[in-house]
């Protein structure tokens, strides 16, 4: 048990796409920022000067703190933060810790921990009990390692796992309901009953905003437009009024950073003019629509017609993906990989009969993609059609959008910050007690 | 235990109204609400049993959270006198996210302290909870 004194614990929601940090009892997360970092192999590159003028970079290496394993993967400099990606650096790719939903490099989750505690929050983690958000589907062995790493690395005084679809579906007010999160690397459906997530009936899908951003930028890419990552090039005002766009060479640019800084780009395209379509899309029933603009940071301005329907509804018919040229990495997992509906009906097909029908009036929507215009009207009206005729089909979303993008964090904040939960933390005299085992006993 | 729960405890009264709405039947329905400051859940209003599905509805909050039990009396398609005891988790779309959190993240625990709920049912608007929809459950 961990004696509740007056410091507020930090809430830590890190996605596949984003990083979201803050303070318990606030309203919103203090920081959001990338998931990816930039990392730069010192073997390769050992310029002293370039590490000094990396200002917001963040060394993991120099933090004088011991890694217990990853030392053979050789001494690298991590970047993390919006700010220091978007500074272009010779040989830095961008890297991901999180692969279909689960951590594959520990290093660089430390970094991005490391990065919210000390130069977003600005804390000390010696002195906040920490949440942690967690997939559904986190093993064992994972929840072992976050527990290790935070009492033994960072020393906090007490952490809680949270799950992520119980926090989403405690915060809209319900013990049970089917959650759907969208969020950037994947699709999950989780069903929560009384709190407790259904394990066998989760589904998930490699579809989420960033397969998504991928499929626009392919589509784009198909139709003569390419985009210039906003570091090849720079604009000068000739004339008031009057740009002009001189190109600049990095050869030294990685691939990956080409490739992230394309996306930051495509992205934004893809929530400014994307709208799930109304039924199914039909290339040619879209042939005619209006045309819709969008300025490029080079001052280009380019012309979204279909794609603005035909990319969400790969949510819907993810084979539409394998129509875009240039996506045949889509094709091994194609036959796998179902669409939003039939995740949904599948997932409750696999619960108890008795709660079939309160998870088909529940089905709550959160993550980032799950914010597209239209989503919710579209798969509510899918379900009516292939739900079973007594169900009755509510798809539900927080009419706030921070709410509906952070519910995740919103949840975990709000539970962090309730007198009566201050006894239910894994302390840390329970952790040097019986080890980093008892995580699973105490955040079941 | 469930993930995440809050931890919050449940006043005996709770527990002794239940009973006397069980076993004695001298309460048609009560309402539960979470006191924060005592981090108890305990009983906020009874009501006498000749009152009415209406009368137990309009006392719910419009915009806050509540947990409550319904004794709820009917007749089956045999002509049968029958009552099951229904637990309603209120939480209206219109509270604060607070008040939702607290309440569904409380209620695993409380309704164990419970013995002898026959229905369960969540509400977030009224229609969720209109007499038709007990009826139906309750067949």
């Amino acid at each position: 048990m961990y004696g509740g004194d007056e410091v507020s614990a930090i809430v830590i929601d890190l996605g596949s796409h984003t990083c979201k940090a803050g303070y318990a009892g606030e309203d919103a997360p203090k920081a959001v920022f990338p998931s990816v970092v930039g990392s730069i192999d010192q073997m390769e590159v050992d310029d002293p000067a370039n590490t000094e003028n990396s200002g917001s970079g963040n060394d993991s290496k120099n933090t004088g703190r011991p890694f217990d394993s990853e030392k053979s993967k050789g001494k690298r400099k991590l970047y993390v933060g919006s700010q220091a990606l978007g500074h272009r650096r010779d040989h830095m790719e961008v890297l991901s810790p999180i692969k279909d939903g689960v951590v594959v490099d520990w290093d660089i989750v430390d970094s991005i921990w490391d990065h919210a505690f000390r130069e977003c929050l600005l804390v000390d983690p010696k002195e906040h009990p920490m949440l942690l958000a967690e997939p559904s589907s986190n093993t064992q062995q994972q929840r072992e390692r976050t527990a290790q790493l935070m009492f033994e690395k960072y020393e906090v005084p007490a952490l809680f796992l949270a799950k992520n679809a119980v926090l989403t579906s405690f915060a809209s007010g319900r013990a049970t309901s089917l959650v759907v999160d969208s969020g950037g690397g994947s699709t999950t459906v989780a069903p929560v009953h009384d709190g407790y997530v259904l394990q066998k009936a989760v589904a998930s899908s490699p579809i989420g905003g960033e397969f998504l951003t991928e499929c626009m930028m392919k589509s784009l890419e198909s139709k003569g437009i390419s985009i210039k990552p906003r570091y090849s090039f720079k604009r000068k005002e000739t004339r008031p009024g009057d740009f002009q766009t001189v190109d600049v060479d990095f050869p030294n640019t990685t691939e990956s950073y080409k490739l992230y800084s394309q996306r930051v780009i495509a992205s934004d395209i893809k929530e400014c003019v994307c709208r799930a379509p109304d039924t199914p899309f039909d290339e040619s029933a879209y042939s005619n629509i209006p045309m819709t603009p969008y300025e490029l940071p080079d001052g280009q301005t380019i012309e979204i017609g279909a794609d603005r329907f035909k990319v969400p509804d790969v949510l819907f018919n993810p084979s539409l993906a394998q129509t875009i040229p240039n996506m045949e990495s889509f094709a091994d997992i194609a036959p796998s990989v179902r669409g939003l509906p039939q995740m949904v009906i599948e997932s409750i097909n696999k619960c108890d009969v008795d709660i079939r029908r309160e998870l088909f009036s529940s089905i709550l929507l959160a993550g980032g993609t799950a914010s597209m215009q239209q989503l919710k009207e579209r798969l509510e009206k899918d379900l009516l059609e292939e739900s079973p005729q007594t169900a009755r089909v509510k798809v539900l979303a927080s009419g706030n959008s921070t709410e509906r993008r952070f519910s995740v964090w919103i949840g975990g904040s709000i539970l962090a910050s309730l007198g009566s939960f201050q006894q239910m933390w894994f302390s840390k005299a329970e952790y040097e007690e019986h080890g980093a085992s008892y995580i699973q006993r105490k955040c079941p | 235990m469930a993930n995440s729960a809050s931890g919050m405890a449940v006043n005996d009264e709770c527990k002794l109204k239940f009973l006397e709405l069980k076993a004695k039947r001298n309460h048609r329905f009560i309402v539960f609400k979470i006191e924060e400051k005592i981090q108890q859940v305990v009983v906020e209003k009874l009501g006498s049993p000749d009152e009415s599905y209406d009368a137990f509805t309009s006392s719910l909050p419009a915009n806050e959270c509540r947990y409550a039990v319904f004794d709820f009396d009917f007749t089956t398609d045999e002509n049968c006198q029958k009552s099951k005891i229904f637990f309603i988790a209120w939480a209206p779309d219109t509270s604060r996210v607070r008040s939702k959190m607290l309440y569904a993240s409380s209620k695993d625990r409380f309704k164990r302290e419970l013995d002898g709920i026959q229905v369960e049912l969540q509400a977030t608007d009224p229609s969720e909870m209109s007499l038709d929809i007990v009826k139906s459950r309750a067949l």
